[in-house]
């Protein structure tokens, strides 16, 4: 069994500040980590490999610093990391970034991909149905467990949606997008992450996709939309004040006109 | 002693103004008591009155009313305390230092901070992620705890294997004393040797010799890079040996923890998370904290390298800070896991050399008793958190001899009595079994000297027999 799991590095969203000025978000206040969501589907690859033996391929397109995300996923019981990085996919969107990943694994032949259901600093959730589409694969999202695993196909249980619990059955190859039902991520043994470390990972670029990826795919040139700006809301800080009962009215007159000076209490 | 008049009443009105005077018992309840068990803890007296004032000079006027009219004061912090010591026996004067939680300064310059006793440790750890590059390493548990009652408690932790207790954090306070007197000790000096060292006196005297109301906290550059080990070994011994070659190796870890597996399961699954480690019978956990990468992966490549070769069964690492956390939560939540059968918690250290033999010998005596002992350990510095469990929820009848035994056994092995959470009201006569009459008549002298009338935190530490 060939498992490809998609995975992207994100910001710990926990301490990650953001550059309200500009409308982006400031990468250096906080580490990359692998978005919280591919770990149910890396853990779920690996707890898969476990029983049916094969290879686990953690795949990420995106910067070089990336690799630390990669090598995460070794320690985590990754066999094979390949980073899919170049000048010219930057900018992608959700379309052109599907293309890229389609574009590798179209040359691998995996039996299974799977991915998390969205990056938490997306919150897209549509390149695992994209990429599934691309290689015309069938694909489910939301999936909460495997239930069975065999050559000719897989079944899972997509969890509750609108009221229905669904249980499909998917002929090989197929995608699937994990929910935090799908498995519980494990701590990786102390010893794979200290060889992960100094782990070289495979590095894939326009050139050595060609064919299967061209100049136009990927990148702004790729991609048919563009986020303008990211708006982060104000945080909105609390004010409390006391408000002393002195049986006169200058309580009730006090406390009326601080809540009729509240925006929005005119 | 005298008791709290209407008149006294008025007066702490006037000084702090009526809404920060509680006599109604029902909004008083929750400042009587601190996190000791109910089936130790001694009972407040609810006609204590409870007083919050809001800076220093509100203090002093509080004291010399309490001095002239000798009535006890209790000073209150965050109540998270394990001994005792904040809970009133007399009727008292119970003054919460709630108000007093301002972060007055941090200088950068001299590495310090000066902050109001009531700053909690949330307070300070919040404050510390505005200012880059800098920390406050030491986290004695609850950060719900005031800044003030850590430092009058001396309180420890985790993580005093590598940063030390309170009275190591702290470079300057101010107090004020017994008649309202304000005094301030030591500042942001580095080095200061004029004279006895006060400062460390009051430090973990429980509120006995002086009122904290500022404290400047030293600061240290942050440790960017952590990361948290959990091994299990087949034994106790070989766990402890492997903790002692990793300090010895010169890789001193920030915290080094073991409960019994038991415990980590049992508190994993009441937060909602799982304990990996199965092989074996002792597991611990390793915090690792390194300024810089590079050292930060060397020291958790010998950890990896000592505990293999004290036959280590399991090792797993995390780095991610949310799994970082949830492993300190495992570890930080196991008072509560364990709290419902337990009867008697205990906090005694040893030589740390010693620590695996001493744990060996104290299952033995539970084993007499045809008992067994939670045991929560701070591995690295000998400090050791065992209890007595209830029996069909009762307080079992050998409670008291098997104490005797245990603290006999400690003493052997050149232990104390508590390491870290204090002497308090809880172990005021087990003090005495421990320490010599000359040690404790120089401490009956101090007290005296701060405290002529007797009415700080009474019955705390030692016995009271000054009150008027």
């Amino acid at each position: 069994m060939n498992i490809i799991v998609l995975i992207k590095e994100v910001p710990d969203m926990e301490r990650v500040r953001f550059d309200r000025a500009r409308g982006v978000i400031d990468r250096i206040s906080s580490e990359g980590e692998i978005n919280p969501l591919d770990l149910w589907a890396l853990q779920s690859a690996v707890d898969i490999k476990n029983r049916h033996g094969g290879c686990v391929t953690a795949m990420s397109m995106g910067p070089e610093r990336s690799i630390a995300s990669l090598r995460d996923a070794f320690a985590r019981g990754a066999d094979n990391c390949i980073l899919l990085s170049d000048r010219r996919f930057a900018g992608s969107d959700t379309y052109a970034t599907s293309r890229v990943l389609a574009g590798a694994i179209s040359r691998m032949n995996p039996d299974l991909i799977i991915c998390g259901e969205k990056t938490v600093d997306g919150d897209t959730a549509q390149v695992g149905a994209e990429v599934a589409e691309l290689l015309d694969i069938p694909h489910s999202y939301y999936v909460e467990s495997i239930d069975s695993m065999e050559d000719s196909g897989v079944v899972v249980t997509v969890s509750d949606i609108c009221g229905s619990k669904q249980q499909r059955r998917m002929k090989l190859p197929a995608l699937i997008a994990v929910n935090r039902s799908i498995a519980y991520p494990l701590l990786p043994a102390l010893e794979r992450k200290l060889e992960s470390i100094s782990l070289n990972v495979q590095k894939m670029g326009i050139s050595e996709l060609s064919g299967v990826v061209g100049e136009n795919d990927a990148g702004l040139n790729g991609s048919p939309t563009k986020v303008s700006k990211i708006v982060i809301p104000d945080i909105v800080k609390r004010k409390g004040k006391i408000f002393q009962n002195d049986g006169s009215d200058n309580f009730i007159n006090a406390f009326k006109t601080a809540v009729q000076r509240r925006p929005g209490h005119e | 002693m005298n008791s709290i008049n209407k008149s006294i009443a008025e007066s702490l009105c006037r000084i702090v103004g009526e809404d920060f005077v509680i006599e109604d018992l029902d909004k008083k309840q929750s400042y009587l008591y601190d996190q000791v068990m109910e089936t130790v803890r001694p009972a407040a007296n609810e006609n204590s009155i409870v007083v919050k004032p809001s800076c220093t000079d509100e203090i002093s006027k509080i004291m010399r009313l309490a001095n002239d009219n000798a009535v006890p004061v209790v000073v209150r912090g965050g109540g998270t305390g394990l001994s005792g010591g904040a809970i009133p026996v007399r009727e008292s004067i119970v003054m919460s230092m709630e108000r007093l939680n301002n972060i007055l300064e941090v200088d950068r310059a001299n590495m310090v901070a000066v902050l109001e006793p009531g700053v909690t440790l949330a307070d300070i750890i919040e404050e510390m992620d505005n200012h880059q590059g800098i920390w406050f390493p030491a986290h004695p548990g609850d950060e719900g705890a005031h800044i003030g009652g850590m430092a009058a408690t001396n309180a420890g932790g985790s993580r005093a294997v590598k940063h030390g207790v309170m009275r190591k954090h702290i470079q300057g306070m101010e107090v004020v004393l017994a008649n309202g007197e304000v005094v301030n000790l030591g500042g942001k000096l580095v080095k200061d040797n004029a004279g006895y060292n006060l400062m460390n006196l009051i430090i973990g005297s429980d509120g006995t010799l002086a009122v904290i109301t500022k404290v400047i906290l030293r600061l240290y550059p942050e440790e960017k890079y952590s990361g948290t080990i959990i091994a299990s070994f087949e034994s106790l011994t070989d766990a402890s040996a492997a903790c002692l070659e990793i300090i010895a190796s010169g890789s001193v870890p920030l915290a080094v923890e073991y409960q019994d597996r038991d415990l980590w399961r049992g508190t994993a699954r009441m937060v909602g998370r799982k304990w990996q480690l199965e092989k074996g019978d002792a597991d611990i956990m390793i915090i690792v904290s390194e300024p810089d990468e590079e050292k930060f992966y060397s020291t958790c490549r010998r950890i990896y390298e000592v505990c293999k070769k004290n036959k280590a069964c399991e090792q797993y690492f995390a780095g991610k800070k949310s799994e970082q956390a949830d492993l300190l939560k495992i570890r930080s939540q196991m008072y509560e896991f364990s709290r419902q059968r337990t009867s008697h918690a205990f906090d005694m250290a040893v030589p740390v050399g010693q620590i695996a033999a001493f744990l060996g010998d104290l299952r033995k005596l539970f084993a007499k008793y045809d008992t067994t002992t939670n045991i929560t350990a701070h591995v690295a510095d000998g400090n050791i958190h065992n209890d007595i469990l209830l029996i069909n929820g009762k307080t079992a009848p050998y409670v008291e001899e098997l104490k005797t035994e245990m603290y006999a056994l400690c003493f052997s092995y050149g232990g104390t009595i508590t390491g870290e959470h204090g002497v308090g009201k809880l172990r005021r006569k087990d003090l005495t079994k421990q320490k010599s009459e000359t040690e404790l008549a120089l401490m009956r002298g101090i007290k005296h000297t701060f405290d002529p009338k007797g009415i700080l935190n009474p019955d705390t530490l030692l016995e009271s027999t000054c009150l008027v």
